[in-house]
Parts: structure tokens; sequence; C-alpha cells
């Protein structure tokens, strides 16, 4: 195990994240089983008053969960002089076979954490806790993802040996190569490209028919978790090589170094952010009839489209302005 | 007509499952008319100042439920728990609990600022309450330096800041002489007059004595005394 701050902050984060999540999942389950509202039992009461304490946590941890996975990103960046062959995180997130699959862990509990804390944030707009079953039984969905996260983040901090060899990012994103990093690059890039731009493009225009007409809320959510992968994947294909200027340059981590003034920050961040929004905006129209939240959810609704608009447009702009003002002509 | 406050079956443990515990409310079951008087009797230790902190949503039951024109209180989150409070009861401390550093005025004012609006507005309203209350005068003065009278006075010119449905007085009396207390009862006959809702913890008989009262609660050991209507 290496042991620097941010390594020390990411296995503390996780562990004291994991276990905020797992004990208000073990809550979650008393919930489930004995809410009701119409008791004016001492148990209810207890129950009343020890779900906004979990709530206030879970939402804080949650909330790290979201931070923690650019951290380690840029903790894995940070580590590649380390290791032999490495070059950035690419290299680092191979050195130990936990790597990859904390990463892909963390992606997904970072956005199943987003959601969570959309639909968190619309329960306690309510006055009669009108979403705690759901909230409650999301949590016991997400607990598990979240706690394989911290498991196989540990494992992969634990796994880790100074000087081990690996591969770097240039072989593990070749278009020749074997693997999913290579099976990206290997993507015809204009056709990344047009289906980056296309599901982005498509998710902005249905968030701003949200906010004009009130409808197309699904729409939306399926349109953002479509950018969300059509993005990463044209990333890789299609935006990578024009940033370093090299068309067999595909790696999505070298973005986040200095040399490429850190673009990959504002990329990911704006892309995950967004796309998350947007997923928001569709996760809350089921709750749109809730009697005590006819009028805080659309209103919530449509602060995440304006968000989906201001990020995903970010997002695009920033991808044309890598492309437009690059060196490299196909 | 349906009562303003209805409690069922409220109880109120302090220390629970500690040695020191104490059940201070033991299932106390109550109706409050609006509009109306209405004085907890009882000794020091009888559970009125913990049952009027419950029923003016100062504090949470341990157990049962607390309904205020019809809707229920004690399962409100917090945040909404706070804004039915400073909408809904005005108070009045035994001590007055005017803030020392503060003007008279200033204090008057103070539980109405989290709600916003225009502060010369409020400004104005302050003022008229201190008038209407006999120490307009004193509007400037530090809370620390107004007599027992004064005080009392700018306490309930405060606790009407918000026009509140419901006043709440715990021992509004024990610091003040017979003559300050008769004072003080003229005031909540206008309190009522003006049509709100008075709900005091005493044990002083020239308030649960007094012929504007229109009901006496009786209590003991946490329990409203048998035989109560």
């Amino acid at each position: 195990m290496i042991l620097n701050p941010a390594v020390m902050a990411l296995v503390g984060g996780a562990v004291v994240g994991a276990g905020l999540v797992g004990g208000a999942a073990l809550q979650g389950a008393v919930i489930l089983r004995r809410w009701d509202l119409q008791s004016g039992s001492a148990r209810q009461l207890e129950l009343e008053r020890r779900t906004a304490l979990v709530s206030t946590l879970v939402g804080h941890a949650l909330t790290f969960q979201v931070l923690s996975l650019f951290l380690f990103v840029f903790t894995a960046d940070a580590l590649a002089p380390q290791f032999t062959g490495a070059m950035c995180a690419a290299g680092s997130l191979k050195a130990d076979p936990h790597g990859y699959p904390a990463l892909l862990l963390m992606l997904g509990a970072a956005v199943a954490a987003g959601l969570w804390l959309v639909v968190d944030r619309a329960d306690g707009r309510g006055h009669d806790y009108p979403l705690i079953r759901v909230k409650y039984a999301l949590l016991l969905l997400l607990a598990p993802l979240v706690l394989a996260a911290a498991a196989w983040e540990v494992a992969w901090f634990r796994g880790l040996q100074p000087e081990v060899i690996t591969s770097c990012c240039g072989s593990l994103f070749s278009r020749t190569g074997r693997g999913v990093g290579a099976d990206l690059a290997a993507l015809p890039p204009r056709l990344a490209g047009a289906a980056l731009f296309g599901t982005v493009g498509s998710a902005v225009v249905a968030a701003l028919v949200f906010l004009k007409r009130g409808r197309g809320a699904v729409v939306l959510a399926a349109l953002s978790a479509a950018a969300l992968v059509a993005s990463l994947a044209g990333i890789v294909a299609f935006v990578s090589p024009y940033v370093y200027e090299l068309p067999t340059h595909h790696c999505p981590f070298c973005l986040l170094q200095r040399e490429y003034h850190f673009l990959g920050y504002p990329l990911y961040g704006a892309l995950l952010v967004g796309s998350g929004a947007g997923m928001g905006v569709g996760l809350l129209s089921r709750f749109r009839e809730v009697p005590s939240l006819v009028e805080a959810v659309p209103a919530q609704q449509r602060t995440l489209a304006k968000v989906a608009v201001l990020l995903l447009g970010a997002f695009a702009g920033l991808v044309a302005w890598a492309v437009l003002s690059s060196g490299l002509r196909t | 007509m349906s009562p303003l406050i209805e409690a069922r079956d409220l109880h109120r443990i302090f220390h629970q499952g500690r040695p020191d515990q104490v059940e201070a409310v033991k299932g106390v079951s109550l109706a409050i008319e609006a509009g109306r008087i209405t004085v907890l009797r009882g000794p020091s230790g009888s559970g009125k100042t913990s049952l009027l902190a419950l029923l003016g949503a100062m504090a949470r039951p341990t157990s049962g439920r607390i309904f205020l024109a019809g809707r229920e209180l004690t399962s409100l989150p917090e945040r909404f728990l706070t804004d039915v409070r400073r909408r809904t009861f005005g108070f009045v401390f035994q001590q007055f609990n005017l803030v020392p550093g503060l003007s008279a005025r200033e204090n008057v004012m103070l539980p109405a600022l989290p709600l916003g609006g225009p502060r010369a507005a409020l400004e104005r309203r302050a003022e008229a309450l201190l008038a209407q209350f006999g120490v307009a005068h004193r509007s400037r003065a530090r809370a620390d330096q107004l007599s027992g009278g004064e005080a009392q006075r700018v306490a309930i010119a405060r606790a009407l800041v918000n026009d509140p449905q419901v006043i709440i007085a715990d021992e509004p009396t024990a610091n003040l002489d017979s003559a300050l207390t008769a004072s003080f009862m003229e005031l909540v006959a206008t309190l009522r007059a003006s049509g709100k809702t008075v709900l005091i913890a005493s044990h002083d008989p020239l308030v649960f004595g007094a012929a504007i009262v229109d009901r006496v609660v009786p209590m003991r050991d946490g329990r409203i005394e048998a035989g109560t209507p």
C-alpha cells in the first residue's frame, strides 16, 4: 500500500461513508417494515426523529461519494510516477487488478448517489415524509453498490506496490489492442463524435422543451443517460486525439493532466452532473402527483433541467472548443 | 366546534432508558378551544411546563399526537414545525428571556426577523405594539435597563409581533407583585378580546382564579386530575 494524504483521505472517506450508508440501509429496512405515520407510538416518533438524522448523514456521505470519484482519479493520476510504465491514471489503475473495477463501481455509485440525493431533497420538501419508503428502498439498492465501491477502492490501494511494472495508456487505449479501452479507441471517430454531439444536443433540446412546456421528463432522462454513455465513449474515440493532437492517442485520463490544462475535470464534471440532473428530472416525474409535492417537485425539476441545459451545454462547448482549436486535422 | 389544539395520549419522558429517567407528562389528552383563556394549574413538577412546551410545538412528545386546527403537528419535519411555531404561537417566558444587549424595540422585532419582510415596516409594527402596551417611551432602552413591569410588557409585545393565533405563557407572573399580576391579566383580557387563544401555565391563584379565565385544567404528577371536563 502506498500512503500519501490523498490515499488516506480516500480510504478514510470510503470506510466512513460505507459505514454510514450501511447503517442507514439497516435503518431503512426498519422503516420499510414499521413506518406508520398514523400511529403516535413511541417507536414511530423515534423513527421520525431518527430519519432526519439518517437523511442528513447519508446526504453528506453520498455527496462525498460523488466528489471522491474525482479525488480518486486525481490520486490515480498523481501515483503514476510510482509505477514503471505508467504515464497517467490509466497505468496506475492497471497496476492492480482492482483498479478498473473500482473506478467503474465508483462511477456507478456516484451516479446512483446523485439520483438518491435528488429523491432525498424532494422528500424533504413534503411535510408528511412523502417519499420515505421510496427513498429507503432505493438506499437498500444503493448500499451494496457503495459498499462494493469502497471495498474495491480499498483493495486497490492495498494492492498497490511501488515499482510494479504496468501498462501505459498508449497500449491500454490503442486501436489495435484488446480490452474495453481498445474497443472504445477503435470506434469510428466520426460516428463517435456524431453520437456524442447528437445525444448531448438532444438532451439539451429535451431539457429546453421541458422548461418551456413541462413535458418530456422521461425522454430527457433517457437522452441524458444516453449522453453519458455516448460521451464517455466519444471522449476516448473522438475527443482525445484532438486534445493531444495525436491521432493514435486515445487516453481518457491524460486529459486530467497539467499539460492539457486539466481539461478533464471540467469536462467530466459537467458531463456527470449535467447528465445526472437530466436523469433526475425523469426520476422525479414519478412523484409529481404526490399531494404534498405538487408544487415542490415541478420546481425541483425545473432547477434540474436548467442545470442539465447549462452543464451539458458547457460540456458540448468544451468539446467543440477542444476540436476546433486543435492542430490535428483529419 | 372543533378544538384549535387537540392532544391525544401525550407522553413526555426525559432521559429515557437512563437511571434518572423522568416521565413528565403521562398520557394527557386535552382539547383547547379557540379564542379562550385556558390555565394549566398545578404545583411545581406537575408537568404543566412540559405540556405547554409540547402544545406550543417547542418540544416533541415521546409518544402521542398533537393536532393544530386538524393538522397533525408532531410528525412534521423540523423545517415545517419551525414555520408553524413562528407563525402560530407567541411565547411569554417566566424570566421573560429578553436579550440583554438589545433595545426593547429590537427584542420585539427578533421573532419576526427570520420571516423576512421590510425592516421599516417591522420597526413600525414593533413601535405600535410597544405603544399598545404603554412602553413606547422605553423603545430604545436596553432590555437590562427595563423594570420588571416594563420587561413583562415588552415580552408580551414580542410574543405578538408575528400576529400569532395562540399566546403561550409559562408562569408569567412568577416574578411579579400583585399589582403587576393584575395588570398582566388585564392585558390577557385584551388579547382574548382581539380573538387570540391564550394558554397559561401557572400556580398563582391571582392567575387561575381570575374572572377572565375560561377554563382551568388542574394537573398533578404529569396527569390531568380526574374529573376535569
